[in-house]
């Protein structure tokens, strides 16, 4: 019964996001404002993690393709599937929801319980709309870049870390992940990531939005944003895989 | 003027306010004032419309506000002004943003326009080259003047404040009584304060709602408080150690 109260109350709060804006204006310029503090600098935790990925599953298909049958370059194609498929998109999203997930949830929390919402409603603004919407708008504008950029370099790690340890050769590795290459599998991992992107901003922010009491509570709150998001998108992986990839 | 008639709000079936009804005149200064859980906040959320009130009606200068649509409702709140008890200033924006903040919003002014106007408020208030601040970086006093200066950035015909000076130091909550009073007769606004601080009520109590447990019990203003021979009432205000020995020696002395 509960569970269905916050699926009706999350809906009912989407239809005020996506409500006429007050002023377009100002909105624009809380996008930017959000897609620098949740996109950008997101930038630094996604090249980083990517990079260590990368090398790290470059070792790790290496010691399971260890058998002469199979050839070598199969390391640079495994690496570069997994990252397409499902790190850069899944993995990364998981991830994500942690950094930007908690960091909606507890900005928008604190506004919450110091009565900076009661302030914007009383000044007649939708304070859900002007809250939620550009978070929302910037988070699935620069959830694909920032796939792209971490299947980058995922590949990158890989590139330096399989030669350094010597378990793969450089021309053998990027044989290995430009063979058989199938576009459609970014194409796929995009799609994913628009998905992930709404629900890395909109879940969080419903936590936010609806705290009650104080600082311990807007804690649990993010808890329980990030929590309920990392369900969700494995949810939607399961679906989007069964749905785009058979 | 506001009028609140026979307003009832309830939580849980149970009455938080019960059949309250007062006249909030423009141009003086309202106080709404009881024991802390009487229910004067829930008054005062269901007068700005952030509770529904169950049954009963408000009016903001004979318009219903009770019966208008949200469409309606919103531009009764661009004529208000609201002053949190803790301030309630946005805490990415810095003072000036913060008092810019409903002219962004609400106003075609150009940058020049709203920059005066930013300069009159902030002035009016008394706070001056606190511009680029933000609220992490000033006294609770000073936010509680920005918070000011904000709800009179658009000109509001109605201003409501939940208990001012709470956690302030006695002169700096002076002060603000002090400011919030000229304030109201300078642009003849309807101004609505919450308070259980009896200075303020002996200061800048024009007009005075006492609400226990829920219910209207008392009403008058800061010149009969005193002598209004209500026992609830001398209850609350001689609870105060100060206001009781002032009572005792005026007896005494007679």
């Amino acid at each position: 019964m509960n569970y269905f109260f916050h699926i009706g109350r999350y809906f009912w709060m989407l239809g005020k996001v996506f409500a006429r804006p007050e002023k377009h204006k100002m909105y624009i310029r809380q996008l930017f404002r959000e897609i620098e503090g949740l996109g950008i600098n997101s930038v630094g935790i996604v090249v980083i993690i990517s990079l260590f990925t990368g090398g790290i599953m470059t070792i790790q298909f290496a010691y399971n393709l260890m058998n002469p049958i199979f050839p070598t370059y199969l390391i640079g194609l495994g690496t570069r599937d997994v990252l397409i498929l499902e790190f850069s998109s899944t993995i990364l999203a998981l991830i994500l929801a942690g950094k930007i997930g908690s960091n909606i949830t507890s900005e928008i929390g604190s506004m919450k319980v110091t009565e900076q919402i009661d302030s914007l409603e009383i000044m007649g603004v939708n304070s859900i709309s002007y809250l939620i919407l550009p978070k929302i708008v910037a988070v699935v504008f620069v959830f694909p870049f920032l796939v792209v950029l971490s299947i980058f370099f995922g590949l990158v790690g890989g590139l330096i870390v399989g030669p350094f340890v010597g378990v793969v050769s450089l021309t053998e590795y990027i044989d290995g992940i430009r063979y058989l290459f199938v576009p459609y599998y970014v194409t796929f991992s995009l799609i994913k990531s628009l998905f992930f992107g709404f629900l890395v901003s909109s879940v969080p922010a419903y936590f936010g939005y609806f705290v009650q009491g104080g600082a311990l509570e807007v804690g649990k709150a993010s808890t329980r944003a990030v929590v309920n998001t990392n369900i969700l998108i494995l949810l939607f992986d399961l679906i989007l895989t069964r749905l785009l990839l058979t | 003027m506001i009028e609140v008639k026979n307003v009832t709000k309830l939580f849980d079936g149970k009455p938080a306010i019960s059949d309250i009804s007062m006249q909030f005149r423009e141009g003086q200064t309202n106080l709404i004032i009881g024991r802390s859980g009487s229910g004067k906040t829930v008054l005062l959320k269901c007068i700005l419309g952030l509770h529904e009130a169950d049954r009963g009606e408000i009016l903001y200068d004979g318009r219903s506000f009770t019966r208008m649509r949200q469409k309606d409702r919103k531009e009764i709140r661009k004529e208000v002004g609201m002053v949190f008890q803790g301030g309630a200033l946005f805490d990415s924006l810095t003072v000036e943003q913060n008092v810019r903040f409903p002219l962004d919003m609400f106003t075609l002014m150009g940058a020049r326009e709203k920059a005066a106007r930013v300069d009159f408020c902030l002035d009016h208030v008394n706070l001056t080259g606190a511009h680029r601040l933000f609220p992490s970086e000033i006294s609770g006093g000073m936010q509680k003047r920005v918070a000011i200066a904000r709800a009179i950035a658009l000109n509001p015909r109605y201003l409501f404040c939940d208990e001012p000076n709470s956690g302030l130091d006695p002169e700096t909550a002076t002060l603000i009584d002090d400011l919030i009073q000229m304030l109201t007769r300078e642009f003849g606004m309807t101004t609505i304060i919450n308070t259980h601080d009896m200075n303020s009520v002996i200061q800048i109590g024009e007009s005075i709602l006492f609400i226990h447990k829920g219910e209207k019990c008392w009403e008058g203003t800061r010149h009969n408080i005193l002598t209004s021979g209500n026992e609830v009432l001398d209850d609350f205000i001689f609870a105060n150690k100060l206001y009781a020995q002032m009572r005792k020696e005026k007896n005494g002395s007679h």
